[in-house]
């Protein structure tokens, strides 16, 4: 998040895109019910009719896979009705020009077709976001998890900077991450081409320093996304694969394929709290690994904030704390770092990223510390952006729509999205695990909407087979007004209904993030 | 906002304007008792429990309730207040509760006795105010009141979204963790530890209380002015936490024995010298690239940046990522 979680509540307008946040970052939605409650306005861009959604002055319940061509035609109103920061974008932006031309191939009209909702609604929504100095953009994974994921993105991000919404209190561009330390996992350096900090491999200075520091010589060859990991599996490039806390043939997509590939290879090691699928059916060895009650460490939250993490109850038989699990494989493979102390692996990773060197567990025993904080005197970093943007000028993206990788057809006529529920978490192998929780959602269901329910003579609770043209579930009909004609939605969380059976191989044409939020279906009665 | 000055017990004190009596004490250290007040709540003066005397006011006034002016002068003690705070007091506890035969409810995590209600409406208020759900009501009056799920229904059928903010809010033990009950071995005497942690679901990052007696987990909750959440918690948050004691956690290395195709118990020492020995024969015939690390983004960050420092240092691969990717 550019801006940070307390700030939400004192919002003059909120554009929340992709984002059923009631549902996914529930204490989160608590600062924007706040906002609602002080008259804040509310502009929300989703396929489905959520709790926010209802609540909207516009909501606009867009066909899945049609951000950019709603987002280029907000930013074209902004502009041709002159309500974009003009000083902002004069001096503190670029490529104004090449973006404007861009948006303005996508009149009102041109988007409301493609989008499917109304040319008015879109002038609305425009105005509004546009019209408020606190206007702040919330987004979560129905941006992210599309072919044009990160052009989705800087389609938000072109918004906020023409308005200027950005680098002051309750504005900017804030994703809200799904899990609890994305953010932290990403400032480690688990990424194929960034080193811990956001240090580019592709820099031989930077991999000069690891290489000193960590005293062996360090590859700079850039090594392989989580996607390509999946294709390397098939084309023998990839023949082991060591998985921490992960369970990659239930969460990856086109399942079936992926299991392909898990056949394929040579070795699998597994370090996790459950016997999970992948596991079990692959892996050579597994370690038992702790929970977060059980351990000492931090997490980074969405708004950067470092906070500690610490151990409540022991361990149950065996089972050890990831890292100890991990310097005592490096042991075994003759590299001794010492003891396993998760305070001094801060401290290294501290001393070798600029952005993270002034914290430390010291300076968080209390409070956590947002990053960037150069040194133990800055206080941490609230908002980015703060003055200007930190690169200097906000870059401006020129941007047209791309198409998902399936599209409804004849034969496969609905669109289907997926998503996380109140109850449930991700594979749900904790929440499943809780009675309670397990009760109140017991099983998969598909929401459908009266429209198609009716057109396919379906009622509601009743038995259904949903095909996709890499496999199909059966489960049962919800009918519910939340979902648009032509869209059904399923949650994620079932082993036994898994999504990945139905999601296709589009991916992120940058980034290779998998398109879960939409791919092709039909259906019948069971 | 501009700065007032009023008098409190006697001493000039410097306030915001727009400041409670309560808040305005609390800042220089007078403690005045409430009952109905959470400070995430609009103020509601409803169980009078804060009054104290304010000059020129023909009798004593809630503090919580009761805005700063200048000038004001405020006595937070004496004879009448006393009397009239016990009367209060006795008028809360009103015994007689206790024997009305209220709700119980078919969901696992919520549980409410009337004898410990005091009736000052902050769960209700919590549901409507924070969360909009206005999935519980006050029922009835005097000693006859009672709260309830709204209409009579069972949390698992209304808008209760079982986030337990009513329990979290709770100035007694009226509403309370089913849960938690459940685990908490009264005979043994042991006082639960209080441990305070990151919650472990989504990127909000809550920072949560967990409460342990020996190793067992009796109970999350969180405080008010704490963290992003500022004391609230979702279902998830608060109530699912039986995961970490489930009999299903993985209490041994396992090894895969080829004979029979089964995942068998073994060692550390085993365990580590077969990873490392497989790993090191991958990496002699393919080379580091063959070997690729998948990392989640439920580790800590210190698991996490040793397992990047493992791939990269130890394998040599910079083949490392995670599901952050999404």
């Amino acid at each position: 998040m550019t801006n940070s979680i307390a700030e939400i509540e004192n919002s003059e307008c909120m554009l929340v895109v992709g984002s059923n946040t009631t549902d996914a970052h529930p204490v989160l939605a608590l600062r924007m019910k706040k906002a609602l409650r002080n008259g804040a306005k509310l502009l929300v861009v989703d396929p489905r009719k959520t709790w926010l959604a209802e609540r909207a002055d516009v909501h606009l319940q867009i066909k899945p896979g049609t951000d950019i061509p709603l987002m280029n035609a907000i930013a074209h109103v902004i502009i041709s009705e002159d309500l974009h920061d003009k000083q902002y974008v004069e001096t503190l932006s670029e490529g104004f020009e090449e973006m404007s031309e861009a948006a303005a191939e996508w009149p009102v009209e041109r988007a409301a077709e493609i989008c499917e909702v109304s040319a008015n609604d879109i002038r609305r929504a425009a105005r509004i976001y546009a019209g408020y100095k606190h206007a702040g953009i919330y987004y979560t994974l129905g941006i992210t998890e599309h072919v044009c994921g990160v052009d989705n993105v800087r389609s938000l991000s072109n918004l906020a900077i023409i308005t200027g919404h950005i680098g002051h209190e309750a504005t900017g561009v804030n994703p809200l991450r799904g899990q609890n330390n994305v953010q932290g996992c990403n400032d480690m350096g688990n990424n194929p081409v960034y080193f811990p900090g956001y240090q580019e491999v592709a820099d031989a200075a930077v991999t000069e320093k690891f290489s000193q520091a960590w005293g062996s010589k360090l590859s700079q060859t850039p090594g392989l996304r989580l996607d390509q990991m999946l294709d390397g599996m098939h084309d023998d490039s990839v023949k082991a694969l060591f998985v921490m806390g992960e369970d990659p043939v239930l969460s990856e997509p086109n399942a079936k394929h992926v299991h392909v590939g898990f056949k394929k290879i040579d070795v699998l090691i597994s370090q996790d709290i459950f016997l999970n699928e992948t596991a079990r059916l692959y892996a050579d060895v597994v370690f038992p690994a702790t929970c977060f009650a059980e351990k000492e460490g931090t997490f980074t939250n969405s708004e950067r904030r470092v906070q500690r993490v610490r151990k409540a109850v022991d361990a149950p038989g065996q089972a050890r704390p990831d890292i100890q699990i991990i310097f005592d494989l490096a042991k075994q493979l003759g590299h001794d770092w010492g003891e396993a102390q998760p305070s001094k692996v801060w401290d290294e990773f501290a001393r070798l990223s600029p952005q993270f060197s002034g914290i430390n567990y010291e300076r968080i025993e209390d409070e956590g510390i947002q990053w960037p904080c150069p040194d133990v005197s800055h206080p941490g970093t609230k908002i980015l952006h703060e003055g200007a943007p930190i690169r200097g000028k906000g870059k401006l993206y020129p941007l047209d729509h791309i198409k998902p990788w399936e599209e409804a057809d004849d034969e496969y006529p609905l669109t289907l999205s997926t998503g996380r529920t109140l109850y449930h978490y991700n594979s749900a192998t904790q929440t499943l695990r809780n009675e309670g929780h397990r009760e109140k959602e017991p099983e998969c269901f598909f929401e459908i909407s009266p429209d198609d329910a009716r057109d396919l003579n379906i009622a509601d609770k009743e038995a259904i087979t949903v095909q996709s043209r890499r496999g199909s579930i059966v489960s049962w009909a919800k009918v519910s007004e939340k979902v648009r004609k032509g869209v059904i939605w399923m949650p994620m969380h079932y082993a036994e209904a898994s999504a990945n059976t139905l999601t296709g191989d589009g991916r992120d044409l940058k980034v290779g993030t998998p398109e879960y939020k939409l791919c092709a279906v039909r259906l019948h009665k069971s | 906002m501009p700065a007032n000055t009023l008098m409190i017990n006697g001493k000039d004190v410097e306030v915001l304007q727009g400041e409670s009596l309560l808040d305005a004490c609390t800042k220089i250290g007078i403690n005045i008792p409430t009952a109905c007040h959470d400070s995430r709540l609009e103020a509601y003066g409803g169980c009078r429990t804060c009054l104290v005397d304010l000059d020129g006011a023909p009798r004593p006034v809630p503090a919580c309730k009761t805005f700063t002016s200048p000038g004001m002068k405020v006595e937070t003690s004496g004879v009448v207040l006393d009397t009239v705070r016990t009367t209060v007091d006795e008028m809360l506890a009103c015994s007689s509760r206790a024997a009305i035969e209220t709700w119980t409810d078919a969901n696992r995590f919520i549980g409410y006795d009337p004898a410990q209600c005091i009736m000052c409406d902050r769960c209700v208020r919590y549901c409507d105010e924070i969360m909009q759900c206005n999935a519980l009501e006050h029922v009835g009056q005097g000693s006859e009141a009672f709260i309830q799920p709204t209409q009579g229904e069972s949390f698992l059928d209304t808008s209760c979204e079982l986030c337990g903010g009513c329990v979290g809010t709770c100035p007694t033990e009226a509403l309370y963790s089913k849960q938690s009950l459940e685990v908490f071995d009264k005979q043994s005497g042991e006082a639960p530890t209080t441990t305070r942690t990151v919650c472990n679901y989504c990127g909000v990052g809550c920072i949560i209380d967990i409460e342990t007696q020996g190793n067992t987990v009796i109970d999350i909750d969180a405080q008010t002015g704490v963290g992003p959440n500022d004391g609230h918690l979702c279902s998830k948050g608060r109530f699912a936490w039986q995961f970490i004691n489930h009999p299903d956690r993985l209490t041994s290395p396992l090894i895969r024995n080829y004979d029979n195709g089964e995942l068998e118990e073994t060692s550390w020492e085993n365990a580590l010298a077969v990873a490392a020995q497989k790993l090191s024969a991958v990496k002699q015939q393919y080379g580091a690239d063959g070997i690729a690390f998948l990392a989640s983004s439920r580790c800590t960050n210190e698991d996490v940046y040793a397992l990047q420092k493992l791939a990269r240092s130890v394998i040599g691969t910079n083949s490392v990522h995670s599901c952050a990717a999404t």
